[in-house]
Formats: structure tokens, C-alpha cells, sequence
């Protein structure tokens, strides 16, 4: 177990570093692509939007069929799921655009010297401890 | 009098490095998410590659945990070791600039602003269960609720598009 955990904690310093200097190099963005196709009808951001997932979904059944873990299977999800989903995808996506950048993104800015990326990161960060600290437990006790 | 047509191309754009794509940057990140996924010890396996709000979550977690004793969430991948992607993400972004001359301090505009809208999207992606990255890769593996909170998070975008164009426009 000690040892799995291990190799998953370098395989995500290593698939990050990756997906990092390549997001650097082609300005990459999961929500930007959406956003410049409405603007002035760029497809470059959207394109590779759809060839993560299209290659994500090509990509799992192949790691199954080859005896690795793929993914699933998932069972069907209850109202307050899809709600809370609905809720929270529409919030990413709305935020971050006004933010000018996903996640990924301002990740990938701060790291080219941005300073405002880096308060967005700051902000994401502490926004984490404040989502588990309070937030979390107030919507247990609201929720059903 | 003959006219001579310069070059106006500096000879050094013309040997210019492979240029990296959106496309061939989606292709990699997807089957690097795939892979990385498939390594947890995580059972059934839940399309959790690579998301920037969760593993950011984890990490910090997983760092205040340890150094505060606090009890805060990790995921199941994250319990014993926390995933590093975000650290990754910033190292290989780093390079990627620094190799290019890319790296230079901008001044932010409005940072409280900024700050507000990184606590925002931090947020909504863990009610969500993920960040943009990780919805498409939860709506790309068939998960129900997965292609229900991509759907959201376009939705998302095209009214906040719709506003800015909007707000543009007045």
C-alpha cells in the first residue's frame, strides 16, 4: 500500500510537470476553448478540449482491456448529486471565465510570473481549507 | 529602377522549435490522466488522474494534516502520500518558460478580485467533484454525473460569455 501510494505520488509530479510545460508551450485552457469559439469563432483552444475527451474515453476501456484499472463502473447517482453537480460545474465554469482562465491555466501563468494568477492560487488554496473547514460541514447539516 | 523585396523575417523565426498544439497538448494530458489514474490504489477506479482543485485540495490538506494535526478531507488516492500534480503543473510550466523567455513578473489589476474568484472556483469544483479538467474526464469515462456536471461547466461558460459580451456591449 505504502508503496502504491508512493508510486501514484510521482506518477502525478510526473504527469503534472508534462501537462504543464505542454499547457505553457500551446496556452492551453479547458475553458477558454468554449469561450473563444463564442467570441470570434477560434477553434484552436477548442480543438484540444475535444481531443482530451476524445482520447480520455478511447483511452479507458484500453487500459481495462490490457488488465490495468480503468475506470467505473459507477452506479447511478441520487437527486442531491446531480444537483450539487449541476451546481458546482456551472460555478466552475462561470467563475473561471470571468477569471480568464481554468484552474489549469492560472496554474500555468502564476508560473510564468503572473501575479495575479498567483492570487487566484492563493485564493484556490485557501479556499480549499475554507470549503472542508466550514463550508462542508454547514451544507451536512443543511442538506438531507 | 528595380525594386527590391526584402525579407522582412528575421532568419532565427525561421528555425523556430516544434510548436506544441492545443490538440496535441489534450491528446497527451488525456492519456497521461488515464495512466496516472490507473496507479491509485482505489477500488472501483473513479477518474481521478489529474483534476487541479481536488489534488490542490488534497495536497494542502494533506500538508496542514500533517504539520497541524488537523482532520481535513483527502481523497482515497491521497491518504498516505499526497498527489503532486499541482506542483508539477508549476515546475513544468516554469520550465517551459524559462526555456522560452517567457517568464516575466506582470502586475496583477484587481487582487481581491482575484483572490474572491480563486476561493469561488475552488468551491464549486469540490461540490462539483472536480475542476474543468477533471469534469470532462468523469463525462469522458461515462460517469452519469460526470457528463452532468460537464454539461453544467459549458453552460457555465456560454452565460459568462454571454455576459461579458453583454456587459461589453453597454
Amino acid at each position: 500500500m505504502e508503496r502504491i501510494a508512493m508510486t501514484a505520488a510521482i506518477a502525478t509530479l510526473v504527469a503534472g510537470a508534462v501537462l504543464g510545460y505542454l499547457g505553457q508551450r500551446s496556452r492551453m485552457c479547458f475553458v477558454g476553448g468554449i469561450r473563444d469559439y463564442m467570441l470570434v469563432r477560434d477553434r484552436y483552444l477548442l480543438r484540444g478540449l475535444l481531443a482530451f475527451g476524445i482520447t480520455a474515453w478511447l483511452a479507458f476501456p484500453l487500459v481495462t482491456a490490457v488488465g490495468g484499472a480503468g475506470v467505473g463502473p459507477f452506479g447511478a447517482p441520487d437527486l442531491l448529486t446531480i444537483v450539487l453537480t449541476a451546481l458546482g460545474g456551472f460555478g466552475v465554469g462561470y467563475v473561471s471565465t470571468l477569471a480568464n482562465g481554468c484552474p489549469f491555466r492560472q496554474h500555468v501563468l502564476a508560473a510564468q510570473g503572473a501575479l495575479s494568477s498567483m492570487t487566484y492560487l492563493a485564493g484556490f488554496f485557501a479556499g480549499a481549507v475554507w470549503f472542508h473547514a466550514w463550508v462542508a460541514p454547514m451544507l451536512l447539516r443543511v442538506l438531507p | 529602377m528595380a525594386t527590391v523585396i526584402k525579407s522582412t523575417t528575421p532568419a532565427h523565426v525561421n528555425r523556430r522549435r516544434v510548436r506544441v498544439t492545443a490538440t496535441s497538448t489534450g491528446i497527451v494530458g488525456a492519456l497521461l490522466a488515464v495512466i496516472a489514474g490507473s496507479l491509485f490504489d482505489v477500488r472501483p477506479p473513479e477518474a481521478y488522474g489529474i483534476c487541479m482543485a481536488c489534488h490542490a485540495r488534497d495536497l494542502v490538506d494533506w500538508v496542514l494534516n500533517a504539520a497541524a494535526g488537523t482532520h481535513l478531507t483527502v481523497a482515497a488516492a491521497s491518504l498516505v502520500y499526497p498527489v503532486l500534480t499541482p506542483i508539477g503543473v508549476l515546475i513544468g510550466a516554469l520550465i517551459g518558460a524559462h526555456g522560452n523567455g517567457e517568464f516575466r513578473f506582470q502586475r496583477p489589476d484587481n487582487s481581491i478580485k482575484t483572490f474572491l474568484y480563486g476561493v469561488l472556483v475552488m468551491n464549486c469544483a469540490l461540490v462539483a467533484g472536480g475542476c474543468s479538467i477533471r469534469l470532462l474526464l468523469r463525462a469522458a469515462a461515462a460517469e452519469p454525473a460526470g457528463l452532468i456536471g460537464f454539461g453544467a461547466l459549458a453552460a457555465g461558460v456560454i452565460a459568462a460569455t454571454r455576459w461579458l459580451q453583454w456587459s461589453a456591449s453597454q
